[in-house]
């Protein structure tokens, strides 16, 4: 690989992208960045315009108007110099049916400027690292399950240790042990490659990546690290309590200790009710909600905060009317 | 044209892997050996006007409209449908250097099967010649010929690759590429046939006409004339192909 370009700012740049079919926008004015090392969930609902987003970064689509940058090279003036930095798997991962796995990666490397004293231990070394050594080094791809499949796609990608790796759903219709292969691979990246990920789970881009960055109808609507972007979206705390007392009084008992307060019923069992007590995030209470509600003479039997996930943040970012979205 | 060497040598293998390429192959041979095999039989029964390599050579065209789409017809079509190409493109790889690789397989292919008819001939003359008499095999016909075969064969296959690049079904790849070549091969004769003298206005095709004779090159090939006009006319065709299906390759979406 071609070493001798400085690291840049940013691995990855969208600067307000655009991508037009007709009358139809697939995305408009989207930017955002990606850091060298850095792993980053792409994320949005059906046809938000996220695979248009990565065929434009990987030079296989070209943008109505925008820059798409890849290691300090344009995708669109320095195609080569771009491809030379990144690795690309698309969603539905196509590979030759008819080649064996080891010799498709062979070819890979080649296409991909390994040098060529550098092939057969670069093949070697990512078929062990996505675990096909062993098991599907000599098979046909059309002959892999789904699973290989999308290791042998992986690997590619890793083949030529790129700066940018761009994985379209990388783990669509695995079972969760090979989830769990897949994610431990790309979170062994973190730190070498800058990695642009999209998937539908939620969880797993939870689990893996540093930063989310979401779009909803082709737009930008939030992006950087789960924290920040739960105290900006999600701008409250919630607890859940079980106790006997009613909705009234313990309503009553939250407000003599917080004015917003808000309580709402979420089950009931054996005399046991489940509720939702929710709090400004910058109430001073949220420290003393439990010992507050027992001086007040109320019996309870749980209470625990609930922490907003990934999933609660991408909800609340794609609600979000556009309006609010093109706020900088 | 990065690493054009490494995708030929793709290709290549591929082909050679390929059942496709047999499949061609096979019924190139078929198609060939029969008409060669009735060529010396019509020459044993009566005199006629053509050797039987001849006879068998101005029948070329059943085997380009027949074997060739076969042979082109998978090279981007296929790809293009199952994504292998839009993968391919995200490598350095140039689409130019994937054409021409695409390109050169094709055509290598081709002249394996035109060098392979030869035994025909050769087997012929062992067989049934008497030394020194090469009526039978008539070499000069032979390779003049193969000659032609080479260099029209690079416009054709150009045509095929294409056709192939246009769509992506390989069925309708191949259909293109038969209904190009069979325009193409008749195109001269056809324009030839018009009584274009008697109507001013198609008089300027008179001589565009001329330079479309795909029969007179071969005859021409064959009698160790070798004309600048129809090698011009078959590289411009190739190049303007190849720079056309490199264009649809660039701007496929």
């Amino acid at each position: 690989m071609n070493e001798d370009v400085p690291t840049p700012e940013a691995a990855v740049v969208a600067e307000r992208l655009t991508k037009k079919y007709g009358s139809l926008t697939a995305i408009e004015d989207l930017s955002f960045t990606v850091a060298p090392g850095e792993i980053v969930g792409f994320l949005g609902p059906n046809g938000a315009g996220k695979s248009t987003t990565m065929r434009i970064l990987s030079g296989t689509m070209s943008g109505t108007s925008g820059r798409a940058a890849i290691w300090g090279a344009s995708v669109a003036l320095d195609p080569v110099g771009a491809k030379r930095h990144m690795a690309y798997m698309p969603e539905n991962n196509p590979l030759p049916e008819d080649l064996r796995v080891e010799e498709y990666l062979t070819l890979r490397a080649r296409l991909k400027d390994v040098a060529n004293d550098r092939v057969t231990e670069r093949v070697q070394r990512v078929m062990e690292d996505c675990d096909l050594a062993r098991r599907a080094a000599g098979r046909l791809i059309g002959q892999l399950s789904k699973g290989f499949r999308q290791r042998v796609g992986i690997a590619d990608a890793l083949l030529a240790e790129p700066k940018v790796v761009i994985l379209d759903e990388p783990t669509i219709g695995l079972d969760p042990h090979q989830i769990l292969g897949i994610r431990d691979l790309i979170r062994s990246l973190r730190g070498k490659m800058a990695v642009l990920i999209s998937s539908h789970i939620l969880h797993e881009v939870e689990q893996v990546c540093d930063k989310v960055v979401i779009i909803n109808r082709g737009r930008l609507v939030a992006q950087g690290r789960t924290d920040d972007l739960r105290r900006e979206l999600l701008p409250e705390s919630s607890f859940s309590i079980v106790t006997r007392a009613s909705i009234s009084e313990l309503t009553l008992a939250c407000q003599r200790l917080e004015p917003a307060a808000g309580v709402e019923m979420v089950s009931q069992n054996d005399g046991a009710i489940r509720y939702r007590v929710i709090l400004p995030a910058t109430s001073p209470i949220r420290e003393t909600l439990a010992s507050g509600l027992i001086a007040g003479g109320l019996n309870l039997r749980e209470i625990s905060e609930e922490k907003f996930g990934l999933e609660d943040i991408f909800l609340a970012a794609t609600r979000r009317s556009p309006a609010e979205n093109r706020r900088p | 044209m990065r690493h054009f060497r490494t995708l030929l040598a793709h290709e290549l293998r591929s082909a050679l892997l390929s059942w496709n390429t047999w499949a061609a192959g096979a019924l190139f041979l078929a198609l060939m050996g029969s008409i060669h095999w009735f060529a010396v039989l019509e020459s044993s029964r009566s005199p006629q006007d053509w050797t039987p390599v001849e006879a068998t050579f101005r029948l070329f065209w059943l085997p380009l409209l027949c074997v060739l789409p076969l042979l082109t017809m998978r090279s981007f079509a296929e790809e293009r449908r199952s994504g292998t190409l839009a993968a391919l493109l995200t490598t350095p790889a140039s689409p130019a250097a994937v054409v021409w690789a695409k390109f050169l397989s094709v055509w290598v292919v081709w002249m394996v099967f035109w060098l392979l008819f030869t035994i025909f001939p050769l087997l012929v003359e062992i067989q049934l010649g008497t030394p020194g008499d090469h009526r039978l095999s008539d070499p000069s016909m032979l390779w003049g010929g193969i000659c032609f075969v080479a260099i029209s064969g690079l416009m054709h296959a150009a045509i095929g690759i294409l056709c192939s690049c246009v769509t992506r079904s390989s069925a309708l790849a191949a259909l293109l590429a038969f209904i190009s070549l069979l325009a193409l091969t008749a195109a001269g004769g056809a324009m030839e046939s018009l009584p274009v003298e008697s109507w001013e206005w198609l008089g300027w095709l008179r001589e565009p006409a001329a330079h479309l004779r795909t029969f007179a090159h071969l005859q021409d090939f064959a009698s160790g004339i070798l004309d600048s006009r129809p090698i011009i006319l078959y590289a411009t065709g190739t190049l303007l192909c190849l720079g056309l299906a490199n264009l649809a390759i660039e701007g496929q979406e």
